[in-house]
């Protein structure tokens, strides 16, 4: 198998994290209009707690289900009591005040879970890697990839199918419509920040075995979420999903061709993206 | 601390024209540890190795050694700034710390226009090299010993290990340590089957361990440290080329690294260290015994660096009988001490402290004797440029 | 017309306030170099303040044109042996002419796409720094900076190496900057970028070219920004990588909006509160930052026209109180 097909798997394997990472954020956008720059915390928490419940059962399964809804409902009460008295607030003020809750859960975190990294575990079951000729691919990477994909299509039916998905489709294309609801609104938007941060926090479970957890992570997290959700346009689930593999392909590519560049190539094409495509590939204006 | 700056200004004129006077006889020694901010996890053991040796000091030209910490955050700036504070407000001489290379440089340079003397455990091999001045001196082996105390003693003992790879991350430290293992390859007949390339920010390696793969080597030689060696290395484990490959990580920061890897990771990993808690020497002995005393724990690598670096600078004061930061440096110079890794010395050349290096080897969870005990030295030594070969040109 | 004349006032009252801050802020601060950080943060607050509390637009490239001043103000001093005013106004080019070049990409595009574009600007603008390691020192930053001394026509007026007459020296230029800010402010340039942040169909429908407000916006914010990277390399005799980091534009955002936008005064109070809660609590806390999260919380949701505005509405409340109790006090009288 040639060197340039394997670094292609590698990049849809990576690109299928970012995709889980990024699709969070492009859902809140598109319904609630608000940019989340705790993105990155949430997923920082998703990790540590992956972290501790492993350690304390052993059971890395556990952690896959119970993290991700013990950030969504952290989320849902964040939510509740800050994030929604910020709404009619422009674009600054969301950046500030999820700003301030990035700094509160990164900080809180080093002072529970300490300064120094933590490592977890692979999975008894998925330790081990296949072979393909010359190289191999861990097996729980390729766990990853599949359960993220099964999340994907999951995702798609809840938007696509559910009356909650066509409300928060409807929101994201036309808020007013959405807003004749009434009070139901305020569930909508925050069991849909839930859900989008529940995202996030199982992404930091996913990667929690691939990167190991370290309490300054979150910034770097959410500046690839950005640039994933902005090239795939912003608000859009499909958009996400391609903008992470193609994320995921070009670093990993880059890595063999011209590895220093990776970061400048990806920001590069973020901004290429912003001024050619405004909307991103798959964004509406 | 610096409440106590703060406190002063209710009443400024009159408190600093005292505590002029009262600091001539007192001796303070400033810690420069980044205690908040992104490498948080280095500076809070660095911090707490230094006050042990000032509280374990005891009296020092007939008064007590205080300690003040600058909190660097992280930030190169902020510190360089806050030392200036340091030596303009209350006329700090002594300052020891700083885990950053461009912090440790700058402040070096500030400290040396002062007069004063900066003993730091940073990485940046100019600190003793083209950046060197009579303030700054450096307890940590530079590059050129991290490779040769652990390339050269696993190919002597593994001749069949033949072709290594390297992962380098792209600056100045990453290049000195893998132009040191060139010359090393050279010189022992090695094949140097590949080199991958990697950022300053990069945290995901899949890609480089490919490419790593594709050139099947005997050996992995990760040149980068920190957190992106520790993911460097994890990846490598889930990529099963523990099972490929040998793999050396040149420059860990011991313990605490191993702690955050376990030994799931560590096992059959090896490792180069400046230092690591089980050294027989009578030094580290008692620092163990007073470590355990203190914080029920194990020193770990900031904390001996930071403990020995800040009791080397007291001595020397003692030395010099006075606070003159030149005399303090000149006592410094040539100066032999048992040091926590055994006799160490302070070459006046260049200002770098000669010491050992270690080369250590991950254990397996079932052989460890303590919840610290993740591997054992399997070789040290001293390796340093010699003293003809020295960019050092001070006047 | 009264209006007119009670601006005039304000310009004055406003600028008399920043006066008395610069010359108090070394005698009640622990130290002058301190007092210095605080104002050169300042500035460059100042800066992002024209861009996003006059004219509405949040930028994260900042740090470039921090960075960048930084550097052109080291080189220049280094390899050119520029003086330091020769340096601060090389700076100061550089740091107009990177906002030209980012602003004239970023403004065809607004809000959050606006952002994302400087954001990702930055981020390349760190990779540049960090690849050009011959000049910029990369990853150990730019050593040796010097700090010239002052000389005016020939006449060395001071050499600058105290840290109180670098203090003074660096208070003369914020002032000298402040007060040219309020200028633009009160031209008929600001009112127009005010009109542009307010409602830019509007603002564009009476006749405005938008961009070219916006973009002469940038270039004013990115020539004060490079003077404020230019003082700092001063202070340190170093530039540090992190100068342009996407961490020391959200900081600089952070201080402005904290202080307050639209308010020069604000980006003073901002600054000084950011650099003191650092340098108070860190030594003391390292989990420090948990105060500043809660702080922007606390912002967003009670004080959303940040410090200043907080002060302001303090002052307005005491002087209705005031005008309040003495018409009180005629009334008693006049009853008497």
């Amino acid at each position: 198998m040639s060197l340039y097909l394997f670094q292609a798997l590698n990049g849809i394997g990576l690109g299928m994290i970012y995709f889980l990472i990024s699709v969070g954020l492009t859902i809140i956008f598109g319904l609630l209009n608000f940019v989340n720059f705790a993105h990155g915390a949430y997923y920082l928490l998703g990790s540590y707690l992956c972290f501790t419940l492993v350690s304390l059962t052993g059971n890395f399964w556990l952690a896959l289900v119970v993290a991700p809804v013990a950030v969504a409902m952290l989320a849902w009460v964040t939510e509740k009591t800050l994030i929604r008295r910020a709404y009619h607030l422009p674009h600054t003020f969301h950046i500030l005040i999820t700003l301030g809750i990035a700094l509160i859960i990164q900080e809180l975190s080093i002072a529970v879970w300490g300064p120094i990294g933590k490592t977890v575990a692979v999975p008894e079951a998925l330790s081990g890697v296949f072979r393909m000729g010359d190289f191999f691919y861990p097996k729980y990477r390729l766990f990853v990839i599949l359960f993220t994909a099964v999340i994907a299509v999951g995702l798609w039916l809840l938007l696509e199918r559910t009356r909650f998905g066509a409300l928060v489709r409807a929101g994201s294309e036309d808020a007013e419509t959405v807003s004749l609801l009434g009070t139901h609104i305020h569930k909508l938007f925050a069991l849909t920040f839930a859900l989008g941060v529940g995202l996030a926090g199982l992404a930091g479970v996913l990667a929690a075995p691939i990167r190991g957890v370290h309490p300054f992570i979150g910034p770097e997290v959410l500046g690839l979420a950005f640039v994933v959700v902005v090239i795939g346009g912003m608000g859009s689930f499909s958009g996400a999903l391609v903008g992470g593999l193609l994320v995921g392909l070009v670093q990993s590519m880059m890595t063999t061709i011209w590895p220093q560049g990776a970061s400048l190539m990806i920001y590069g094409a973020m901004a290429v993206v912003i001024l050619l495509r405004p909307y991103g590939l798959f964004g509406r204006a | 601390m610096q409440v106590t700056t703060w406190k002063k200004l209710l009443s400024v004129a009159v408190l600093s024209a005292t505590t002029a006077v009262c600091s001539a006889e007192e001796v303070t020694i400033y810690g420069v540890k980044s205690l908040s901010g992104s490498f948080a996890s280095y500076g809070k053991f660095a911090d707490m190795g230094s006050k042990l040796a000032v509280e374990e000091y005891g009296d020092l030209l007939g008064s007590p050694v205080k300690y003040e910490a600058i909190d660097t955050e992280g930030n190169a700036g902020k510190a360089v700034r806050k030392v200036q504070e340091a030596i303009s407000q209350d006329g700090a001489l002594f300052f020891n710390g700083a885990t950053l290379s461009s912090t440790a440089l700058a402040i070096g340079k500030e400290v040396d226009k002062a007069g004063g003397v900066f003993m730091t455990p940073a990485g940046a091999d100019e600190l003793t090299g083209t950046d060197c001045n009579m303030a700054t001196f450096r307890w940590s082996v530079p590059t050129y010993g991290a490779i040769h105390e652990t390339v050269e003693p696993l190919i002597k003992a593994h001749p069949e290990w033949k072709r290594w790879y390297t992962i380098t991350p792209q600056y100045v430290f990453g290049e000195a340590l893998l132009s040191n293992a060139e010359a090393v390859f050279e010189a022992e007949g090695i094949e140097h089957v590949g080199n991958s390339y990697h950022s300053l920010q990069e945290q995901e390696f899949s890609g480089y361990l490919t490419n790593a793969m594709a050139a099947k080597p005997d050996v992995l030689l990760l040149l980068n440290f920190g957190g992106q060696s520790s993911n460097a290395l994890r990846q490598a484990v889930n990529f099963g080329l523990k099972n490929e490959m040998k793999i050396l990580v040149a420059w860990s920061s011991g313990l605490d690294q191993l702690q955050e890897l376990g030994p799931d990771v560590a096992e059959g990993v090896y490792f180069g260290a400046q230092y690591w808690h089980t050294v027989e020497t009578p030094m580290n002995n008692e620092l163990v015994k007073s470590v355990r005393e203190a914080y029920d724990m194990a020193p770990n690598y900031p904390m001996a660096a930071d403990y020995i670096g800040t009791k080397v600078i007291l001595d020397a004061i003692a030395k010099a009988g006075s606070t003159d930061g030149a005399a303090v440096a000149k006592a410094l110079e040539g100066t032999v001490y048992q040091g926590p890794t055994g006799e160490e010395t302070v070459r006046a050349a260049d200002h770098q402290v000669l010491k050992d290096y270690y080369l250590l080897e991950g254990k397996a969870a079932s052989e460890m004797q303590d919840e610290d005990d993740f591997a054992e030295i399997i070789s040290s030594g001293e390796s340093f440029p010699d003293e003809s070969s020295l960019d050092c040109t001070r006047s | 017309m009264n209006t007119s004349k009670k601006q005039a006032s304000i310009f004055s009252g406003v600028t008399l306030a920043a006066l008395a801050a610069v010359v108090l802020m070394p005698l009640l601060l622990p130290s002058a170099t301190l007092a210095t950080e605080i104002l050169i943060f300042a500035l460059a607050a100042l800066g992002c303040n024209l861009l996003l509390g006059y004219t509405g637009l949040l930028s994260f490239g900042q740090a470039i044109f921090f960075g960048g001043g930084a550097y052109v103000a080291s080189l220049t001093m280094i390899h050119l042996g520029f003086g330091l005013l020769g340096a601060l106004f090389a700076a100061m080019i550089a740091g107009a002419a990177l906002a030209a070049l980012v602003g004239l990409l970023a403004i065809r595009r607004t809000g959050i796409y606006f952002v994302m574009l400087t954001l990702a600007f930055t981020q390349m603008a760190y990779f540049l720094a960090y690849t050009l390691s011959d000049w910029t020192g990369g990853d150990n930053g730019l050593l040796d900076v010097p700090r010239p001394p002052l000389t005016l026509f020939g006449f060395e007026i001071s050499d600058l190496t105290s840290s109180y007459a670098f203090y003074t020296f660096v208070a003369v230029m914020f002032m000298l900057i402040f007060v040219f800010a309020r200028r633009v402010i009160h031209s008929p340039f600001g009112t127009t970028l005010v009109a542009i942040r307010e409602n830019e169909g509007r603002a564009s429908a009476v006749g405005f070219s938008t961009n070219h407000f916006k973009l002469l916006a940038f270039v004013i914010s990115g020539g004060i920004t490079g003077i404020a990277g230019a003082l700092y390399a001063m202070l340190l005799n170093f530039a540090p990588l992190s100068n342009i980091e996407l961490l020391m534009s959200e900081n600089i955002l952070i201080m402005t909006i904290i202080g307050g936008t639209g308010s020069l005064l604000g980006s003073l109070l901002g600054a000084g509160s950011i650099v003191m809660l650092g340098d108070l609590l860190s030594s003391v806390w390292p989990r420090w930052m948990i105060i500043l999260g809660i702080a922007l919380i606390a912002v967003v949701l009670f004080m959303p026209s940040g410090l200043w505005g907080g002060v302001e509405s303090l002052i307005k409340r005491w002087k209705e109180r005031r005008s309040g109790a003495s018409e009180k006090a005629a009334k008693e009288a006049e009853a008497k």
